[in-house]
C-alpha cells in the first residue's frame, strides 16, 4: 500500500476512534443515568475496579482501548472517577501480558528465556510496585484524581461536571451524529438504542485502535528502527524518551515492549538499557486517552485522562530517581525469571494466576 | 538518540547493512594488501602490524553492527524479508573470515618469511594479485548486486580453488626445508579460504539460503 495511501487511512481510522468514544459517551447518556450506573454499582471496591481494568486489558490485549472506554464512561457520567481511577491503573498492569506472552516464545533455550521473560516480567514488577504505592495514596488523599482534576480545570477552563469544546470535539460532532442516525434508523427503543450505540463505541474504539497500530507500525517502522538503533546502548532519558515517542507513534505500549523482548532475548540489548524505554513505554501510551477526551470534551473525561499521565509519570518519579530503588523491579523480574527456566512451567501459571485467575477472583470476591 | 525517530530516515537498515558489507569487503582488502606487501618485501614494521591489527578490529567490529542491525530490523518489522536477513547474517561471517585470513598472510611475515626473493616469486605474486583483484571486484558486484557480474566473478574463481589445493598438497609432499613447504603450504591454504569465502559472498547474490557455506567443499555444490 503507498505510504499516503496508508497515512490517509490512519488519519481515517484515528477520526472513526474519536467518534467511537463520543458514540460511547452518547450511548450512557442515552440510556440513561438510572440503568447505566447499575453496569458499575458492584464496582465500587477499589480493588475490584483494579481487577476489572486488568482483566478487561488482557482480554482486549489494549490500554489503549481500555482507558478510551473508561475515558468515555466517565465522560457520560456513567463511571464515578474515585471508581475509574483503579481501573486506569489495572489496564497499566493488564496491558503487560502482551510481552509476557511473547517472552514465552523463547521458552526453548534456557539462558535466552531467562533475558526475555525478566525482560517482560520487569514491566509487570514496574507496574505493580506503583500501583502498590500509589493505589493506596489515592484512595486516602486523591492525590492524582485532584492534581488531575486542577489540572484538567485549567486547560479546559471549566469546572468538574461541566464540558469544554475543542476543535477534536466539534469535527467529530459531524460523523457520530451520522453514526447515531444511523443506529436510530434501526433501534427505537431509548434503552436499546444506548446499548446499541454502547456496543458500537466500544466496536469502533477497538478495531481502529488495532488497524491504527497496525498501519502506524508499518509507516513509521524505519524510524522505529532508526531510533531503537541510535538508543540501544543508551540508558535513563534518552531511552525513555526513546520508548515514550514510539508508544505515543504507534499508540501502542506493548506494540513497543514486545519488539524490546527479541532484542534482549539475543543479548543485543541489555535488560538495564530496555528498562527505561519501558518505562518510556507507560508514558506514551497515555496519549490516547487524552485524545479520547478532547473528543468527549467533559471535564470529568480530561480528568480521569491525566490521572493516567500522572499516575505513570508519579511512578517513573517514585521508582527511578533513587538509585536504590530503580532497578528494583528488575531484580524481581531477575529473581521470577531465575526460578522460570528451572521450572518452565511456573511461567505459564504465573501469567495465568497474575493475569487471570487471580483478578476474576477479585471480581468475584469483591463485587 | 530520541530525536532521530524525527530524522528522516533516508535509507533503510537493510541498505545500511549492505553499505557495513561492503565496506568490510574493502578493509579486508586493505588488511591483505598490507600483509602482502610485507610479504613481498616490504618486511616487518609497526605501520604494518598497527594497520593489519586495526582494520582488523573494526572488520570485528562492524560484524557484530550488522548482526545488531539485522536482529533489530527482524524485530520491527513485521514483514521483514526473511531470506535476505538470514543471507546477510550469513555472508557477514564470510566477509569477516576473508579478513580474518588475509591478517593470518602477515604471520608468515611475522615468522621472518620473505616472497621477494623465492625462487617461485612470480608464481606466488600472479596468486596474490589475482586474489587481491576477486577481493576488489567482489566488492564491487556486491555494492551493484549484479547477478550476471557474480555468476561471471565465480566461474572466474572457480578453478583456482583446485590450483591452490595443489599446491598444499604439493607442499605436503616436498622434500625441500621445512619453512619453505610450510609457508607455501599456509600462504596457499589462506589463499584459497579468502577465495572460497569470497565466492560464498557472491553466491549469496544467486543462490537460494540453504545453498551458501558450502562453496568449497564439493564441486558438485558449485554453480
Amino acid at each position: 500500500m503507498p505510504t499516503w495511501v496508508r497515512a490517509t487511512l490512519v488519519v481515517g481510522l484515528l477520526y472513526l476512534f474519536l467518534v467511537g468514544v463520543r458514540l460511547l459517551e452518547t450511548g450512557v447518556k442515552v440510556l440513561g443515568e438510572d440503568s447505566a450506573e447499575g453496569l458499575f454499582n458492584g464496582v465500587t471496591h477499589p480493588i475490584a475496579a483494579l481487577f476489572v481494568g486488568v482483566l478487561a486489558t488482557v482480554l482486549v490485549q489494549s490500554s489503549s482501548v481500555t482507558t478510551a472506554t473508561i475515558v468515555g464512561l466517565v465522560a457520560g457520567g456513567v463511571l464515578p472517577i474515585p471508581t475509574a481511577v483503579p481501573m486506569i491503573m489495572g489496564a497499566n498492569i493488564g496491558t503487560t501480558v502482551t510481552n509476557t506472552v511473547v517472552s514465552l516464545g523463547h521458552v526453548r533455550r534456557s539462558e535466552e528465556f531467562r533475558r526475555a521473560f525478566s525482560a517482560a516480567t520487569m514491566h509487570d514488577f514496574f507496574n505493580l510496585i506503583a500501583v502498590a504505592i500509589l493505589l493506596p495514596l489515592e484512595l486516602a488523599t486523591g492525590v492524582l484524581s485532584k492534581t488531575a482534576a486542577a489540572i484538567a480545570e485549567r486547560v479546559s477552563g471549566g469546572g468538574l461536571g461541566g464540558t469544554f469544546d475543542s476543535p477534536i470535539k466539534g469535527a467529530v460532532k459531524w460523523g457520530a451524529g451520522h453514526v447515531e442516525s444511523a443506529v436510530e434508523r434501526v433501534v427505537s427503543n431509548p434503552t436499546a438504542l444506548g446499548v446499541a450505540l454502547i456496543l458500537v463505541g466500544v466496536g469502533f474504539i477497538f478495531f481502529t485502535l488495532v488497524y491504527i497500530t497496525k498501519n502506524m507500525k508499518v509507516l513509521v517502522a524505519k524510524r522505529i528502527e532508526q531510533s531503537l538503533n541510535a538508543a540501544l546502548a543508551k540508558s535513563g532519558i534518552i531511552a525513555m524518551a526513546t520508548g515514550a515517542v514510539i508508544t505515543f507513534a504507534v499508540q501502542s505500549s506493548s506494540i513497543t515492549t514486545s519488539i524490546l523482548i527479541p532484542l534482549v532475548a539475543s543479548g543485543i540489548l541489555l535488560i538495564r538499557n530496555a528498562y527505561p524505554i519501558t518505562l518510556g513505554a507507560n508514558v506514551g501510551t497515555t496519549i490516547t486517552a487524552l485524545l479520547a477526551a478532547l473528543a468527549a470534551g467533559t471535564v470529568d473525561g480530561l480528568t480521569i485522562a491525566f490521572v493516567h499521565v500522572l499516575f505513570n509519570i508519579a511512578g517513573i518519579l517514585l521508582l527511578y530517581p533513587l538509585p536504590a530503588m530503580r532497578f528494583v523491579p528488575v531484580r524481581i523480574a531477575e529473581r521470577l525469571a531465575d526460578v522460570a527456566i528451572r521450572r518452565r512451567w511456573l511461567a505459564v501459571t504465573y501469567v495465568a494466576l497474575a493475569f487471570i485467575v487471580v483478578p476474576l477472583l477479585g471480581i468475584v470476591v469483591l463485587t | 538518540m530520541v530525536f532521530d525517530f524525527f530524522r528522516s530516515p533516508g535509507h533503510s537498515a537493510l541498505e545500511e547493512v549492505e553499505a557495513q558489507l561492503v565496506e568490510m569487503l574493502r578493509d579486508g582488502h586493505t588488511v591483505y594488501v598490507t600483509a602482502m606487501e610485507a610479504l613481498f618485501g616490504g618486511g616487518k614494521s609497526k605501520e604494518a602490524k598497527k594497520e593489519v591489527k586495526t582494520t582488523d578490529r573494526g572488520i570485528n567490529k562492524m560484524q557484530k553492527e550488522v548482526r545488531r542491525l539485522l536482529m533489530v530490523h527482524a524485530s520491527v518489522n513485521e514483514n521483514v524479508d526473511l531470506p535476505l536477513v538470514l543471507t546477510y547474517m550469513s555472508v557477514v561471517k564470510d566477509i569477516e573470515r576473508a579478513g580474518d585470513y588475509a591478517k593470518n598472510i602477515y604471520d608468515l611475515v611475522k615468522y621472518g618469511e620473505d616472497f621477494s626473493t623465492a625462487p617461485d616469486h612470480d608464481e606466488l605474486a600472479s596468486y596474490r594479485d589475482a586474489v587481491g583483484q576477486l577481493m576488489l571486484d567482489a566488492a564491487d558486484v556486491f555494492e551493484q548486486r549484479d547477478n550476471d557480474a557474480a555468476q561471471k566473478l565465480v566461474s572466474k574463481a572457480d578453478g583456482f580453488l583446485d590450483i591452490y589445493e595443489d599446491h598444499v598438497r604439493m607442499a605436503y609432499e616436498s622434500d625441500g626445508p621445512a619453512a619453505v613447504a610450510v609457508s607455501r603450504a599456509l600462504y596457499y591454504r589462506w589463499l584459497k579460504r579468502i577465495t572460497a569465502h569470497t565466492m560464498n559472498l557472491m553466491t549469496s547474490l544467486v543462490m537460494p539460503v540453504d545453498q551458501l557455506d558450502y562453496y568449497d567443499e564439493d564441486p558438485n555444490d558449485r554453480l
